[in-house]
């Protein structure tokens, strides 16, 4: 076979990918043309944002195979921290480390009871996810914290621009490149991989696997703290269910992504968040009621899984029997 | 990927026991039916009135609405799987069977309706978990974000009142002393429940799916029907409860969900740490029901806020999650499983 003629691995997926993006957008914009606007571009980029900043830790806690339901929890917690900062009048840079020194602190609690002691993932992050909810009212009872937010210049955080759009979405492109370049083309990464793929051989090549599942939880402890100080600056309150709506849209995010390019990666992850962010937006711009868009974002999850899924399966199937006609019975085929 | 529980009981190396093995056996067993009574002592003593017959009324109540919704959970969990859409879908069948109320049908219709509804989204989940073997919670989350979305479009995002509780709403307000009616209805579902997941090959099958599809399958039981029954169940037992519910309020709440998910894992979960460690089953379920619901009782009564139950209720969990894993690496651990 010829080599120049084979195309990158998945770009059949990612010109699909272009396609369903092409058509999801067309069809806003027939029906309602402000969708183009560069305003309405500009909202885009900035939740999308927030939806790809939390899906990112979430998309290394599925490549190393284990489930973090806790970081919604984390979030709301991590933003009331950061809101009782920024009340008692810490510089704004100061809030935001204490906040994802409280993010990484919650995902070294996961990280250690389910890599060193072994409990079960789901099951762990539910309790620590339930625990730091209810620490977050521990500042102010579950009031609003909203004093010194607009001095503190974390408002700033959501108005600054380049090029027309919010520093928050170059910051999102500059995060994900860097863990691109860490997750695909590093053996940190390629360590990340193998212990997702099989933790026992990838022990016996020499991969701490028990630090890599750590690491996993606890850099999804952070992400979730990064995506909630854009909520933050969004808003302009701390709220005690600040991180509550990230759950959803990061689920959705990684596992649409993976579903539409294949597998979960980094910029499937971007991807899917991308596509997700984009639907969202376009419901809201067109008025379909608040009630609807959960459902909606969950219809397309499952549709992704599913017929992507399958697809997966049948391609690999005809292309297994395809290539190995005679080495074993036709009968004991799937 | 798809275990819940850790598999303690391949682990466990079988050594003879020793007097210590027995009593930590026995601790592992039922430390949690021993935290409920030790909390039903505290709590009385600090406040007696908790043992009220009226307030042992609503305690019981609660727990039995409770325990119908999280039976076929219960099971599904102890399968291996997992469904994160139980709350949802009782929030649907509450929305439906109020909305059709609302639209001037009787009780039973309404009532039929929203079970039927949640046998729908049983069957939805188990049709992509069983036959399509899709990953139990992507999928789980997904169909339950349907519910609820589905359930509060048919409030239009508000509840639903009810203008007559009708005979269910009576029903569920009958009591003789301190013990409600549907409590006793719960217990003998319960029983029957227990009967069957202990006495019944069906139980052991339950079981046997969580640690091997394969072998179930070789056995000549077919683990795709189970799962699938197991899912129906799971959506009726949540969308009956969530018909009660709207008798228990007189409304249809769209967001009733949110209230019992975490609630009904800690109650499951911290369930399958009794008597079979590490696999949830259905004394366990009942026992770890009764006891959030005396936590939830006892601490309004102590006046502690909503967010303080919600931090011991996850401590809770992290603590019996904990203490079963140790149980079951100490050697005494095998006696105890199935």
């Amino acid at each position: 076979m010829p080599d120049r003629l084979t195309l990158p691995a998945g770009f059949g997926r990612f010109v699909a990918f272009l396609i369903l993006v092409a058509v999801v957008a067309g069809a806003f914009a027939l029906i309602e043309p402000r969708f183009l606007s560069s305003q309405n571009l500009s909202a885009v980029t900035r939740h999308m944002a927030t939806n790809g900043l939390a899906a990112l830790g979430l998309t290394l806690v599925v490549i190393v195979r284990k489930f973090d339901l806790s970081f919604a929890g984390t979030a709301c917690f991590a933003a009331m921290t950061i809101g009782f900062l920024i009340a008692n009048g810490y510089d704004l840079w100061v809030c935001i480390l204490v906040g994802l020194a409280a993010g990484a602190a919650i995902g070294a609690i996961n990280g250690i009871a389910i890599s060193v002691f072994g409990l079960p993932d789901i099951v762990t992050t539910i309790a620590t996810g339930s625990i730091a909810g209810g620490l977050a009212f521990l500042y102010s009872k579950g009031r609003t914290i909203f004093q010194n937010f607009m001095q503190s210049g974390i408002i700033d955080l959501n108005d600054a621009r380049i090029l027309g759009y919010s520093v928050s979405f170059f910051f999102l492109i500059a995060i994900y490149a860097v863990a691109w370049f860490l997750m695909h083309r590093t053996r940190y990464g390629a360590s990340f991989q193998a212990t997702g793929e099989n933790p026992v051989s990838a022990y016996f090549s020499g991969v701490p696997t028990k630090l890599y599942t750590f690491l996993a939880f606890v850099i999804c402890g952070m992400t979730s703290v990064l995506a909630v100080v854009l909520i933050l600056a969004e808003s302009g309150t701390a709220d005690t269910n600040e991180g509550a709506n990230l759950l959803m849209p990061a689920y959705a995010g990684v596992f649409l992504g993976a579903a539409l390019l294949g597998g979960t990666s980094v910029l499937a992850t971007l991807a899917g968040t991308f596509l997700i962010t984009m639907l969202l937006d376009g419901f809201s711009l067109i008025g379909v009621p608040y009630y609807y868009s959960d459902g909606v974002v969950s219809a397309i999850l499952l549709a992704g899984v599913v017929l992507f899924d399958q697809r997966v399966r049948m391609l690999f199937h005809d292309l297994s029997t395809f290539l190995l006609p005679a080495s074993e019975p036709r009968e004991k085929r799937p | 990927m798809t275990e819940v529980m850790t598999d303690t009981a391949a682990r466990a190396p079988t050594e003879r026991q020793g007097h210590s093995g027995m009593l930590s056996s026995f601790v592992g067993r039922y430390w949690l039916a021993v935290t409920l009574f030790l909390m039903i002592a505290v709590f009385a003593w600090l406040r007696p009135q908790i043992l009220d017959p009226a307030n042992i009324v609503t305690i019981l109540r609660t727990s039995a609405l409770m325990a119908i919704m999280v039976l076929g959970l219960t099971w599904l969990i102890a399968a291996g799987k997992i469904d994160v859409s139980f709350m949802h879908v009782a929030a649907l069948g509450n929305m439906t069977a109020a909305w059709l109320l609302a639209g001037g049908s009787g009780w039973t219709i309404a009532a039929l309706a929203g079970i039927a509804v949640g046998a729908v989204a049983g069957l939805v989940n188990g049709f992509l978990v069983a036959v399509l073997r899709l990953p139990p919670l992507i999928v789980t989350i997904a169909t339950g974000g349907i519910c609820a979305s589905a359930a509060a479009a048919l409030g239009k995002g508000t509840s639903v009142r009810i203008a007559d509780p009708g005979i269910l709403g009576e029903l569920l307000y009958v009591s003789w002393g301190p013990i409600p009616l549907i409590a006793i209805v719960v217990a003998v579902v319960y029983a029957l429940s227990w009967y069957a997941q202990e006495k019944l090959t069906f139980g052991h099958y339950i079981f046997a799916t969580a640690q091997s599809e394969a072998a179930v399958n070789e056995a000549g039981i077919s683990s795709r029907r189970l799962l699938l029954f197991l899912f129906v169940f799971s959506g009726l037992c949540s969308a009956i409860a969530g018909v009660l519910l709207a008798a228990n309020l007189s409304s249809g709440q769209p967001m009733i969900g949110n209230s019992y998910f975490i609630d009904g894992l800690t109650a499951v979960l911290l369930g399958g740490m009794m008597i079979r460690v590490g696999k949830p089953n259905v004394i366990g379920t009942t026992t770890a029901i009764l006891l959030l619901s005396v936590l939830v009782s006892g601490s309004a009564m102590l006046g502690w806020a909503d967010y303080q139950r919600q931090i011991i209720k996850g401590l809770l969990l992290l603590l019996g999650v904990a203490v079963a894993m140790r149980a079951s690496r100490s050697p005494s651990a095998h006696a105890t499983g199935a």
